[in-house]
């Protein structure tokens, strides 16, 4: 209600009276019902009709009943995400090429986000653009609208993504497909620094590895995963792997050979259900699907093949350039010496030359393996020379051949 | 574009509560005619629920027929053949001695006997097949046990029960409450039952005693006014929250209750009220019996058969009843729909069938000496407490009868409400199960209450005592306005007047009104002044006598008729200045380009009456802080 100016000659009357005496009704009495006549009796019996008293117990009361927290709910670090023109105007037919991610706005979270963040992510996407939602927006956008920029071009389209990636998250099997080849995945594994990098400029070992070996880590069947730093123990708080002196060597050893050991026995979930090709839709043709399944099949076990060499790639990258290992070597040759040394000396082994030379024959063994292996590798190589080689030759010969009738 | 980012965790909380929120309460509106049931739906919702035979109207009635006992409206078709083992209008015997009783009125139900045993009371007397004994154990091995006993009787056995009111009442009751516990689904914490004002202490407590004997705790009986302003006071309501007078018509079937209640922010006092029972063509019964005539000389027309009322062989009583039962029907027919209602009665009399139809118009017509009846009585009423007609903003209605539309614009038109008046037509909310209609206001009232009690009870104990018996209070003798001068003016009071606290407001009260007000005077260009005034003042009603009309075709002028219109209007006079409040306060500049350089601030002005009589006014600005005050003593 609008109340127009006091006038400027306004002088309240001069004479007050009094007011009317209050009456007692004739019926009397307040019909004893509803919250009204509580709170009149709580009023009147409990705070002696002070309204400012009963101010302050109502407020006491409400505080008590509304549970701690400032009212606004614990979205468990789901946040809020920008959602940029790209991401808005995404077609919900090329469903299976969205980052799942992305669209719930969880892309800070991915494969860690948990049931229960995915479910308020979605809830949040959902309230802010279910197509019920767009209706009003519209009238609220009519400038954009009139400048000839019509934002709700493909009105529920981005909705239908949100659901598509709901569907697909909250499907724990899915879930591991889309994690399997997540494109944030799959463009961290594109920079992994090769063999040529550390000949160079050898790059520092643990920031290198650490991350690498952290993000291979979320598809191993068993967890937790040893982790490449050596744990400190007690009071040698060092993280550097390079600070070998500062770890007991059996400890060093015990956890660098684990390490090795759990990463060229891993054991991953990782599939690739995801990127198979869909059977056409609408044949009927069995031939045609058991042709499409089968391709699928071998596709999948290809990628699979590759992924794991691809791991075992960079196991044996690190392994070659694993400062600690070469420590360990080193310090065992120096054992070694000593105790050929010593064995000449003192004519037998002393219990912990022997545990050492024990040891000293693992890390043989071990060295050995590695040999056979670069010796494989060299033979592939070798082979795969030769075999180009034989090519050329063929090639060379058939371009002799071709020359002589001319 | 990207909508704009919503604060953290702005979702909103759903608004359906959880089922084990909603109050295991049941309210029963318990009339002598009929009962309606009303509990909380999942909605969280007090609504008005058909029993399992799908009816929200149930007939108080019980029959006896061999082994079967029949209650609620199925117990209505044994009144033809089976009348006197038959029990209706059990509830008004309730506590009553046997000689209070007036035995002169004929009942068409089970006889009314002295009880055999107790002293000075009533009883039915009615005739039963007891069940055969229960077929003799079987032992686990699925082999007859060895007898003990010679071979039951397969047959029941005939015998009589004698049923005080009170055991009818706990029948009745407990039918009720399974059906009010079926469709919840868990065990009734507690009920509220009306009980007509018109029942004395004793007949309370044999009330409170039936139902508890039914197994329900009784959080509290119920008077009907008290119950309607349970359901019209509730934000459910359509202007439930306001300030208004109203009117309770509550139409039963022998009796009519009338009150006006005045509902100052949710409190409501009964400044008067009237029930009458004794005064001829009250009640749905009157309706009833006028129609059955209407009826009956129909079907002596159209048969030859005279059907004489009020009957007298057997044969007449029974078709009699046949038609009073189809006339239920009809009745209702008419509520709901304005097309002319259908009344077919197989084998009336002499075994010939009866149909007829009725128009609204004829039905009104026929109806005239009971709406009559019931617009004088308002009118009795309104004058023993001195108020106009037009002093009733609302009007509620009550019971079955009060859903013919008939009746709503009789009462609109003799009594002479004022067009603005708030009825369940105006609101167009009668015959649905919901908040509105006249049928379950009473029963919504009481589930309202009974969910208010229940908390009181858990949270705040002392307090249940106040719901029991209420002190009197002090209201105000009349309206305290607020004037702002200058402003504009409709009524000739010298500014814009605002009714801060209205007359029939217990103390102590309350009251905040927000206004936006223009700012004036002040240093420089900034105004920061306001002001008002607060008077006492007196609401009256100006009448006008205004012309009819001359009517133009020249048939017309033998009526007679020129009786001048009479106008009202209600007005507003000053009475008593109290005092005014001056203040200064930072005003919001006015974008409006045309009232440019003026301003604004919103106001909150607090008017607090004491029940000391002590008037407190406080002028607080939109942050809460006090730019002006006011003390009356």
């Amino acid at each position: 209600m609008a109340i127009s100016a006091l006038p400027a000659d306004y002088t309240p009357p001069a004479s007050t009276s009094k007011l009317t005496p209050a009456v007692a009704q004739p019926a009397g009495k307040l019909i004893a019902v509803g919250p009204a006549f509580l709170a009149h009796i709580q009023l009147t019996k409990l705070h002696q009709g002070d309204f400012k008293k009963y101010d302050d117990a109502t407020a006491e009361a409400r505080a008590a009943a509304t549970p701690v927290g400032n009212g606004v709910e614990d979205d468990l670090g789901v946040g809020e995400e920008s959602e940029d023109e790209a991401l808005l105007s995404l077609d919900p037919k090329e469903w299976k090429k969205q980052d799942q991610y992305r669209v719930l706005g969880l892309s800070h979270l991915r494969w860690k986000a948990t049931p229960a963040q995915i479910k308020i992510a979605h809830r949040k996407k959902v309230l802010r653009h279910h197509p019920d939602k767009k209706a009003s927006d519209k009238a609220e956008t009519g400038v954009a609208s009139a400048l000839g920029l019509n934002i709700n071009t493909n009105d529920d389209a981005f909705f239908k993504c949100i659901q598509k990636a709901h569907e697909v998250l909250t499907n724990a099997e899915r879930r591991r497909q889309f994690d399997s080849v997540d494109p944030q995945f799959l463009e961290e594994i594109d920079d992994v620094p090769t063999e040529k990098d550390f000949k160079k400029n050898p790059p520092p070992f643990l920031p290198t590895f650490a991350p690498i070996f952290k993000r291979e880590a979320r598809f191993s069947k068993t967890q937790p995963v040893p982790e490449l730093a050596v744990p400190t123990s007690g009071d040698s708080p060092s993280s550097d792997p390079n600070d070998v002196q500062g770890h007991e060597f059996a400890h060093l050893k015990a956890h660098v050979g684990a390490f090795y050991d759990f990463w060229y026995n891993f054991d991953s979930w990782r599939s690739f259900e995801w990127l198979d090709k869909e059977v056409n839709e609408g044949s009927d043709s069995r031939d045609d699907k058991r042709y499409t399944e089968k391709k699928n099949k071998s596709e999948r076990a290809r990628r699979k093949k590759e992924d794991i060499a691809r791991v075992r790639g960079i196991v044996d990258l690190c392994l070659s350039v694993d400062p600690r290992v070469k420590h360990i070597k080193q310090h065992e040759k120096e054992l070694r010496e000593a105790k050929k040394a010593g064995g000449a000396a003192k004519n037998g082994p002393t219990p912990a030359a022997a545990e050492k030379s024990k040891k000293d024959a693992e890390a043989e063994k071990a060295k050995k393996e590695e040999e056979e292996k670069a010796a494989k590798a060299d033979a592939k190589k070798a082979k795969a020379a030769a075999a180009t080689a034989a090519k050329k030759a063929r090639r060379a010969q058939r371009a002799v051949e071709d020359e002589t009738p001319a | 574009m990207a909508p704009k980012p919503t604060p953290n965790g702005n979702a909103a909380q759903a608004t359906e509560a959880t089922p084990s929120n909603i109050p295991a309460v049941v309210g029963i509106n318990f009339g002598n005619a009929y009962a309606s049931i009303a509990v909380y739906t999942k909605e969280g919702l007090a609504e008005c629920i058909a029993n399992e035979n799908g009816e929200r109207q149930i007939a108080c009635a019980i029959a006896f027929h061999g082994e079967e006992i029949y209650v609620g409206n199925q117990a209505m078709p044994q009144l033809v053949k089976n009348a006197h083992n038959t029990i209706t209008g059990f509830r008004n015997l309730l506590g009553k001695k046997f000689s209070e009783i007036d035995q002169s009125k004929a009942a068409s139900s089970a006889p009314l006997i002295q009880h055999p045993t107790e002293a000075d009371t009533p009883a039915y007397k009615v005739e039963i097949l007891q069940p055969a004994p229960s077929p003799l154990p079987t032992s686990a091995t699925n082999t007859p046990a060895a007898s003990h006993a010679p071979t039951p009787r397969s047959e029941p056995v005939p015998a009589t029960r004698i049923l005080t009111p009170q055991e009818a009442t706990t029948l009745f009751l407990t039918s009720l409450l399974q059906s009010a516990s079926d469709f919840l689904g868990k065990p009734i914490l507690g009920a509220v039952i009306t009980a007509p004002p018109s029942f004395t202490q004793t007949q309370k407590e044999a009330l409170r005693k039936a139902a508890e004997d039914a197994g329900v705790r009784v959080l509290q009986l119920l008077d009907e006014a008290s119950a309607v302003l349970a359901t019209t006071t509730s934000p459910q309501w359509p202007h439930g929250g306001e300030d208004r007078t109203q009117l309770v018509v509550d139409v039963g079937a022998s009796s009519l209750s009338l009150s006006v209640i005045a509902l100052r922010s949710g409190l409501g006092y009964i400044l008067g009220s009237k029930t009458s029972t004794t005064v001829a063509n009250i009640g749905g019964d009157a309706l009833s019996s006028l129609l059955v005539k209407h009826f009956a000389k129909e079907f002596t027309k159209k048969t030859k058969t005279p059907l004489p009322q009020p009957p007298s062989s057997k044969e007449d009583i029974r078709a009699t009843t046949k038609l009073l039962l189809a006339l239920e029907y009809t009745k209702r027919t008419l509520s709901a729909s304005p097309a002319p209602a259908s009344l077919s009665v197989e084998s009336l009399h002499s075994g010939l069938d009866f149909t007829a139809t009725i128009a609204r118009m004829r039905f009104d017509l026929l109806a005239t000496p009971v709406y009559t009846a019931i617009s004088s009585e308002i009118k009795s009423l309104l004058e023993s407490i001195a108020l106009d007609p037009h002093d009733i903003d609302e009007i509620t209605y009550v019971g079955g009868t009060t859903c013919l539309p008939g009746l709503d614009s009789h009462l609109l038109t003799s009594v002479g409400f004022t067009e603005e008046v708030q009825t369940a037509f105006s609101n167009s909310t009668t015959g649905s199960g919901a908040i509105g209609d006249p049928t379950g206001v009473l029963s919504i009232g009481c589930a309202l209450q009974a969910a208010l009690l229940l908390r009181v009870h858990e949270e705040s104990p002392e307090l249940v005592k106040a719901f029991e018996q209420s002190e009197e209070v002090k209201t105000t003798a009349r309206t305290i306005g607020i004037i702002f001068p200058g402003g504009a003016d409709s009524q000739g009071l010298g500014g814009t007047y605002i009714p801060a606290i209205h007359k029939h407001t217990p103390l102590p009260a309350r009251r905040i009104h927000e206004v936006e007000v223009t700012l004036s005077g002040g240093e420089g260009d900034k105004a920061t002044k306001f002001g008002f005034e607060l008077w006492e003042v007196e609401e009256g009603i100006k009448v006008e006598k205004a012309a009819v009309l001359k009517s133009e075709s020249p048939d017309d002028e033998d009526d007679e008729d020129d009786e001048p219109e009479e106008i009202k209007t209600k007005t507003t006079t000053k009475r008593s200045f109290l005092g005014a409040v001056l203040g200064e306060t930072k005003g919001t500049a006015v974008k409006d380009k045309t009232k440019k350089g003026a301003y604004t601030a919103t106001l909150q002005i607090e008017v607090t009456l004491g029940s000391d009589g002590v008037l407190v006014v406080e002028a607080r600005d939109s942050k809460g802080e006090k730019v002006g005050e006011l003390r009356v003593v």
